[in-house]
């Protein structure tokens, strides 16, 4: 039987460490370890931190809605969706700049860089004012 | 998020401990901002930092660039494995100097 965890978050980073109260408590019950508990509650949590601090100009509160599902055949879901402005994380989210000197890396970039490496499957589209993000991790054995 | 200042020789250890994310980045930033005047010599601690985020890292990449423009020393030590990992990922491991132990970071900016 598949394991499910649906919340909604306000935006606000004080909602943040609830986040990764709800992915902790899917990993205990889906027997996942510490690094993939971290991995998944890093991406979602930088995808969930861009819409809290710039998905919103209207200064008003907005509801996130998140579906996480854990299916036996070791695949974690997440499906995040939001009425904030227009955004496209994949295309529209600047690049990291993994390399170089100290004086050459930006600050900045690298959670978007998180979730390209540590998702199998990102899925964007905008449907109904809302973006909703379509996220797959395949949770090998460790 | 908690953080414990230790001087140790002229090298003040700080330690922050629990979670350094989008929340509670900024006043670390704060705290960390106040230990780089001068020419700081500093170790940062992460024994007891469970979690980072590219907000965290941010606040660590800022504090090497000014520790580098006011010629100081900094270096981090006892990183948990995931956290490690994820230095690893955002190639930041070429570009701070991260010792496995608080004594050999302390070694390392004594020398």
């Amino acid at each position: 039987m598949a394991l499910e965890q649906t919340f909604t978050l306000v935006n606000d980073l004080s909602e943040i460490p609830r986040l990764a109260e709800k992915v902790e408590a899917l990993g205990e019950q889906g027997h996942l370890t510490a690094r993939q508990v971290y991995q998944i509650n890093l991406v979602l949590d930088e995808l969930l931190t861009n819409v809290m601090s710039y998905g919103y100009t209207d200064g008003q509160r907005h509801t996130i809605d998140i579906h996480l599902n854990l299916e036996p055949a070791a695949r974690l879901t997440a499906v995040l969706s939001d009425d904030g402005r227009p955004f496209n994380p994949l295309e529209q989210a600047p690049h990291a700049v993994l390399e170089g000197e100290l004086d050459e890396r930006p600050i900045g970039g690298l959670g978007i860089h998180f979730v390209r490496t540590l998702m199998d499957e990102v899925h964007y589209q905008r449907r109904d004012g809302r973006n909703i993000l379509t996220l797959a991790k395949n949770l090998d054995p460790e | 998020m908690e953080v414990t200042e230790t001087q140790v020789d002229g090298t003040l250890v700080i330690a922050p401990r629990g979670r350094l994310d989008s929340n509670t980045a900024p006043e670390f930033e704060q705290r960390l901002l106040q230990s780089l005047t001068g020419k700081p010599r500093l170790v940062l601690d992460l024994a007891g930092l469970d979690y980072i985020s590219s907000a965290g890292l941010r606040v660590l990449l800022m504090a090497a660039k000014k520790v580098k423009q006011g010629q100081g020393r900094l270096a981090l030590c006892e990183l948990q494995a995931p956290i490690r990992e994820i230095f690893e990922i955002s190639g930041f491991l070429s570009i701070l100097d991260v010792r496995a132990t608080r004594a050999e970071a302390l070694a390392e900016l004594a020398a």
